[in-house]
């Protein structure tokens, strides 16, 4: 079994049906539990949104990398860029009455990534920030 | 050289007695560059052609190089290799071409003055030429074809130094291209290469501005990246309000990204 499948793509908003697809498609050939594939695909949706919106802020798009790598009993998720470093702190629950009154929240994107992860960690490095995520496949 | 865990700098490098650091940079030129023209691998000499390394103490690049033995100033490889601002190393150029191929003008213009491959000034006539005989934007001569080997050199030298990604600006199309071939990915316009295709396509506006106002401008150009090289060398990307800059690539070290922004492209 390939130990690691990566899908590059630019990042920007057209591109992420192209990473919902991949990570649908790569979890049926793996034989991941659909509600797992369904996680990742909301918790890789709202980290490429972070990046469009803030990694990348002020220039040209660059690359967004998809990185999936089974492990025996977990698959993790590595989002790497090249653009402005961007830690996604855990944020506090958001304001529901906000939501649902339609008004501007922050932080809501980052509170679904750490509700639907068992594990979220940060760093950046020579190679790009990379935005690792880990689920359990148990 | 220090812990093997921490990365290693040309600067660093370039303070070695020189046999030692000539051992180091060995590992940057391809083997099969060597053989095929018949340079001693360990003198770096033979055959009427010789390695030239320019790598100063206190410097922070080091530029290699193999002149055309017909003429000194006139070389076929170049690599050069520089410490950047972020801790990290920048390919600032390299140059592949077959110095046994017909040598295009580009470089120098009608007065003499070198156009740095076609960036700062340009001759046309030369282009234009060079264009018809198939070669792409800022080429002075055919290729080598030994990309892949030069980037597996990189990659060799890279891991030596503990480095873990190279960096680069392309200065044409058609060398972002060949560098997402060799896995490289973008750190910045990524985006702009989307729009480049896309506005290419029949009903794009750049489809729309290959009308022949220029020889550099054919109307089947966008069916290949050095047709799409050459009509952005042109100054095509004014019909979508963008120039050709800016651009920055980024290759981490044994892994190949997959970009592929010219999805089928015929070169």
């Amino acid at each position: 079994m390939r130990d690691t499948f990566i899908l590059t793509r630019a990042a920007e908003l057209n591109s992420l049906p192209a990473f919902g697809d991949f990570i649908k498609r790569t979890c049926a050939e793996l034989g991941i539990p659909q509600e797992t594939s369904f996680a990742l695909q909301l918790a890789c949706d709202e980290a490429a949104m972070n990046v469009i919106q803030h990694g990348y802020a002020g220039m040209n798009p660059g690359s967004l990398m998809l990185e999936l790598r089974p492990q025996p009993n977990q698959i993790v998720m590595v989002i790497s860029d090249f653009g402005h470093p961007f830690e996604p702190v855990e944020p506090a629950a958001p304001d529901v009455n906000a939501l649902l009154q339609d008004q501007p929240t922050t932080g809501f994107g980052l509170y679904l990534i750490y509700q639907t992860m068992d594990d979220v960690q940060y760093y950046s490095d020579e190679q790009g920030n990379h935005l690792v995520l880990t689920k359990r496949l148990s | 050289m220090g812990d093997a865990q921490y990365p290693i700098s040309i600067r660093t490098i370039n303070s070695l007695p020189h046999d030692a650091k000539q051992r180091i940079y060995r590992m940057l030129v391809p083997p099969e560059l060597l053989t095929r023209f018949g340079i001693n691998p360990i003198l770096w000499r033979g055959s009427g052609h010789t390695v030239e390394l320019y790598a100063p103490p206190d410097s922070s690049s080091v530029n290699l190089s193999i002149n055309n033995p017909a003429d000194a100033h006139d070389a076929y490889f170049t690599l050069e290799l520089k410490d950047n601002a972020t801790n990290g190393i920048d390919l600032n150029l390299i140059l592949l071409n077959d110095p046994t191929a017909e040598k295009f003008g580009i470089d120098y213009d009608a007065e003499g003055k070198a156009t740095e491959w076609g960036t700062m000034t340009r001759n046309l006539a030369e282009e234009e030429r060079a264009m018809r005989a198939g070669l792409a934007p800022a080429q002075v001569r055919a290729g080598l074809g030994m990309s892949r080997e030069v980037f597996h050199q990189l990659d060799v030298f890279l891991a030596f130094c503990s480095r873990q990604a190279i960096s680069l600006e392309p200065l044409t199309y058609a060398s972002a291209w060949i560098f997402e071939k060799r896995g490289f990915a973008y750190v910045r316009g990524h985006k702009l290469m989307d729009d480049i295709h896309r506005e290419f396509q029949p009903g794009g506006k750049l489809h729309a501005a290959l009308d022949n106002s220029t020889p550099l401008r054919q109307p089947d150009a966008w069916r290949t990246v050095r047709g799409r090289a050459w009509a952005i060398q042109d100054g095509i990307l004014e019909a979508i309000g963008e120039r050709w800059r800016d651009l920055r690539m980024i290759k981490v070290i044994g892994k190949h990204a997959g970009v592929e922004t010219f999805p089928g492209a015929v070169y």
